[in-house]
């Protein structure tokens, strides 16, 4: 059997190619595919967080070890699905009405997915439309919205109110950031959660899903 | 004689006595103290030198937007402290929000008056609704106007050391991002984090009509074509700045903070409001 601490350490560092080749033996030997996800994938995306919160990693580290994640995880989702592993929740992204910042969406997306959420990425310049109807047809736990601008921020608070007309959207949570969005701002529109970086999305995203961390 | 102080004095002596003081208070010029981003520069110049008001300037650096909003305020915050309040009556605010750089921003003695604005491009464009419909309907454009072309760099050591892609690790150059993370990361990562043409399809150059040629607008066109991007030529409107100093403060346009308190978002279409400094 491979140690697969080695596809922790590809991760991490960001060697994507080793991540995938590593996923594909760990296939072929017949490892549970759950076990790897929760193993080795998830903790060294955390571990990445971690290192990104502390100031080791800055915006490319963290970058590249989600692209090492995705690339492994590629492989390892179809294998989920077969076996019907549900993911930690179902989570639709995407940056609000008029706003074309997309780095830290991206990250976020890349961080939630490397937490074992399912991601639907929905871009940017989003309508609240948009959020709802894709959340509805994936049966999302969650809508994350982003935004750079102050002045496309109050497209926040017509997602949220949106998602509170919907009667399809059920329990549908909404968490919000971006660089001018605070808590006060978050308490202010009625989103269920906020976080200030991409590692700490991933703990609010747990926290409204009601999972608790690998 | 005409009454004593520059406050009531005629803009020319010779004038009889009560005519002076019938006219006194139209002839009043106030002293304002202007505290602008020096993407204003040759807009502010003009606007100062039409206005009736006697206003005295200090322009701050560009570079202050790439930086944490709490240090962008630190900076202003010390710009307008440093101001000797006892010769002025107010002081006026050449920033908008700008990404919250100037929430918290605090009026000590005297009050501040600061424009209800997102960015700088309310003020190039006159007023914030124009923006805002513009804004929505073109949601790629980048806007271009002399200030953002002659002053559009960070040229001072310590801003560019506080700049967010300095702290972020994102002002790295190709070959730096090859030798620490390989040829194939660098290559993902400068798609991700430097190539601008990703997201933007437009340049629009709003024209003042202050500038003394075309070259302005020439440049943005052939950047534009060089990027495969979109041009457009939008006419300016100075008419708020001059409202700015002119003292036309209307509630709707401008925020007056009185001493003691400071400025914070609304999170809306007023943008900013007043709260009593701690």
């Amino acid at each position: 059997m491979t140690d697969l601490s080695t596809l922790y350490d590809a991760i991490l560092s960001g060697d994507h190619k080793t991540a995938r080749s590593l996923a594909q033996t760990a296939l072929d030997e017949n490892t549970d595919p759950k076990s790897i996800v929760d193993k080795y994938m998830i903790p060294a995306m955390d571990e990445a967080g971690r290192r990104f919160e502390a100031n080791v990693f800055y915006v490319p580290e963290l970058l590249i070890a989600a692209r090492a994640m995705k690339a492994a995880m590629e492989l390892i989702r179809p294998k989920l699905l077969e076996n019907h592993v549900e993911p930690a929740g179902r989570v639709v992204v995407g940056t609000v009405q008029g706003d074309l910042h997309d780095i830290g969406k991206n990250l976020v997306a890349s961080m939630l997915e490397g937490g074992g959420f399912e991601v639907i990425d929905l871009g940017v310049d989003v309508s609240p439309e948009q959020y709802v109807a894709a959340a509805t047809e994936h049966g999302a736990n969650l809508i994350a919205l982003s935004a750079l601008l102050t002045t496309t921020m109050p497209g926040m608070r017509a997602v949220v109110d949106l998602v509170k007309q919907s009667p399809a959207a059920g329990d549908l949570k909404v968490m919000i950031g971006g660089a001018p969005i605070t808590q006060t701002y978050a308490d202010e529109i009625g989103a269920d959660g906020f976080s200030d970086n991409a590692s700490g999305a991933v703990n609010e995203a747990r926290r409204l899903v009601g999972v608790t961390a690998a | 004689m005409p009454k004593s102080g520059d406050d009531a004095a005629p803009p020319a002596g010779g004038q009889p006595e009560d005519k002076v003081a019938c006219a006194a208070p139209e002839w009043r010029r106030r002293k304002l103290h202007l505290v602008s981003c020096e993407i204003f520069f040759r807009e502010m110049c003009l606007a100062l030198s039409r206005t009736p008001n006697q206003v005295d300037a200090a322009f701050l650096p560009k570079g202050l937007h790439d930086i944490a909003p709490e240090k962008m305020l630190e900076h202003v915050q010390a710009a307008v402290d440093a101001i000797k309040f006892e010769n002025y009556e107010a002081v006026i605010i050449g920033y908008a929000l700008c990404n919250n750089g100037l929430a918290g921003l605090t009026a000590r003695e005297i009050p501040l008056v600061m424009p209800r604005a997102h960015d700088c491009i309310t003020l190039f464009l006159g007023s914030r609704e124009r923006y805002q419909d513009y804004f929505f309907k073109n949601p790629g454009v980048y806007f271009k106007t002399t200030g953002w072309i002659e002053r559009n760099r960070v040229d001072d050591g310590e801003l560019q050391q506080l700049s967010i892609p300095n702290q972020q690790g994102m002002n790295q150059t190709y070959e730096e991002m090859v030798e620490k993370y390989g040829a194939d990361n660098a290559e993902f990562l400068y798609t991700q984090l430097y190539d601008h043409t990703r997201n933007y399809s437009k340049y629009t150059y709003i024209e003042m009509g202050l500038e003394q040629d075309a070259n302005y607008k020439a440049q943005t066109h052939d950047e534009a074509k060089e990027r495969g991007w979109e041009f457009e030529n939008v006419e300016g409107d100075i008419s708020m700045i001059q409202r700015l100093v002119d003292g036309q403060w209307a509630s709707d346009e401008f925020l007056v903070v009185p001493p003691g308190h400071r400025l914070t978002p609304t999170g809306d279409e007023t943008i900013v409001r007043t709260e009593k400094a701690p």
